[in-house]
């Protein structure tokens, strides 16, 4: 159904199909700016864990008939009784108080103590604050039952907190979706916690949630806040020099702490490892002699993979390369981040000790 | 790039590099002087990698058809808990070549020491509802998984209900009758 403040409304009936589809299509396409700013009167949710107060409504029920049981995604919400509604406007493109998302997006609601999990199944025309917050969210009847909420016949309002739960998956908890550990967030990922965009580290590089690196869309990288520091400077030497041309012995020859016009594999991954702090700056070497660097194996946050013509390495979860080399969806052709991973067949492992 | 070619590398080569720096912009794709466009430090330039010759690999077991093999790696891969994940990837890469082994080998070793996972006492189940072929891709498959995340240490999951995913495999032929997993690319 169209939810419209509980008054009235309009069934709409949207296949199932239509929907999962819009969600899987959701999924793979969508990106995640960090800082990206919200469309005007939208509420920016956080990464996972981070929650935030919004004005919330309920609907349905006994006292409310008007607004039907269908919800706008098509699907039954007497047999989905962990529904909720996004507010703003008269339709799907226009309800978009948390920023449009998908069907079947989970939230974390929270009021009073009480805490479920709901899937947005239906939107509904917003209206005026409501304690002061922006009215973002309409809860169903059932759901606002379970979070202890008194029924009202659909005129109740509050504030509840939501928060994004973390990414589900095996893909996602092992940081290998393309786009990384965030991908299953739906857009836009801006967010409040100041601790996620912007500075925030001595290296002042970009910091971002979960235990993987996140390419962003200007190429750069944005390091797992919970990481090692000198992976989070490694990451930091890395966007030094992302895009710079490739030039076959380019960047040797010239000490580490030089930003060189140009560089080879072996150049490139040798001024990452020095910004990390693992390599002296006078160290000018060819791919093959990385295939002693460190320690034998892949490691927990960084892994080189050597030997006498090419180097490559991972800094928590993220391919840096001189090329696409894992085809389409690899990002750039140049020196840089590459989001996907590569064969490393006929490459020698290794790790920085404790990394 | 190999170490005795740094060492002969030519000085018109690195001036080459630090003017197509100062112009910015400029990809070299033009061999060097002397350079024959099929040589390998051509080649090189051309592709940002000096190229190697192929490397053999061979996974331990394999499956007698293709859509078994996929079907066997995904379930392996989305069942696993904190305890045993690392030993699941590490058993998954022996039985895998080429890409997929690589990301195995990394995801083992990425959760072996895995705070976050260990904390929370964190736990992926579930089944392979799909494994189909790609149009036109005789060795490519769409996987379609039905996914719930658990955690004994937490309640960030509680209430979350099986999620469905996305990956697309490759397959490839190790021996007649023999086909091992090469390629693993989650989308969601």
């Amino acid at each position: 159904m169209f939810v419209v403040g509980g008054l009235f409304a309009a069934t709409m009936t949207v296949g199932v199909g239509a929907a999962l589809l819009a969600l899987l299509i959701s999924v793979l396409t969508q990106g995640s700016e960090c800082g990206s700013p919200a469309a005007s009167g939208e509420v920016v949710l956080g990464p996972p864990g981070s929650g935030r107060l919004v004005g919330a409504t309920e609907y349905g029920g006994p006292g409310d008939p008007s607004s039907g049981t269908i919800g706008a995604s098509g699907a039954n919400l007497l047999v989905h009784p962990d529904s909720y509604a996004e507010l703003g406007g008269y339709t799907f493109q226009t309800a978009i108080a948390m920023g449009g998302l998908p069907y079947m997006t989970p939230l974390r609601i929270t009021w009073g103590g009480h805490s479920a999990i709901a899937y947005k199944r239906d939107f509904g025309l917003g209206g005026g604050p409501v304690d002061g917050l922006p009215r973002v969210i309409d809860l169903w009847w059932e759901l606002a039952g379970n979070l202890g909420i008194p029924y009202e016949d659909g005129l109740w309002s509050g504030p509840v907190r939501i928060a994004r739960p973390p990414a589900t998956g095996a893909a996602s908890l092992l940081g290998q979706t393309a786009t990384g550990a965030a991908s299953l967030l739906p857009s836009p990922i801006a967010t409040e916690d100041p601790a996620v965009c912007g500075p925030g580290s001595p290296t002042g590089v970009p910091l971002t949630s979960g235990e993987r690196a996140q390419m962003l869309p200007s190429g750069l990288a944005a390091a797992p806040a919970g990481a090692p520091l000198a992976v989070k400077e490694m990451i930091a030497a890395g966007n030094q020099i992302v895009g710079k041309p490739y030039l076959y012995g380019g960047g040797h020859g010239l000490p580490l702490s030089d930003i060189a016009p140009a560089y080879d594999c072996s150049s490139s991954v040798e001024h990452l490892l020095y910004g990390g702090g693992l390599l002296p700056v006078t160290f000018d070497a060819a791919s093959g002699t990385l295939e002693s660097f460190g320690q034998p194996g892949p490691g927990r946050w960084v892994t080189v993979y050597a030997n006498p013509d090419h180097v490559f390495m991972y800094v928590a979860g993220l391919r840096w390369d001189t090329h696409n080399a894992a085809g389409p969806g690899d990002g750039s052709t140049g020196i840089g981040w590459h989001p996907l991973i590569r064969s490393s067949a006929g490459f020698i492992a290794r790790h920085p000790a404790r990394l | 790039m190999k170490r005795s070619t740094v060492i002969r590398l030519p000085l018109c080569l690195t001036m080459a590099g630090i003017l197509c720096g100062v112009l910015g912009g400029c990809v070299a794709t033009v061999p060097g002087p002397g350079q024959r466009p099929d040589s390998p430090v051509a080649q090189a330039q051309a592709t940002h990698e000096y190229p190697s010759p192929p490397v053999t690999e061979r996974a331990a077991g394999g499956a007698a058809s293709a859509s078994a093999a996929v079907a066997a790696f995904a379930t392996a891969y989305i069942n696993w808990d904190a305890q045993t994940v690392a030993g699941d990837m590490r058993e998954l890469a022996a039985q895998s070549i080429g890409q997929a082994r690589s990301a195995m080998q990394l995801a083992a070793a990425q959760t072996a020491d895995d705070y976050e996972l260990q904390r929370g006492g964190i736990a992926n189940s579930g089944v392979v509802e799909a494994v189909a072929p790609l149009v036109g891709r005789r060795d490519q498959f769409v996987v379609v998984t039905r996914e719930l995340t658990t955690a004994s240490a937490t309640t960030a999951y509680q209430g979350l209900q099986p999620a469905w995913h996305l990956a697309i495999a490759t397959v490839s032929q190790a021996a007649p009758g023999e086909w091992v997993v090469s390629g693993w690319q989650p989308q969601s």
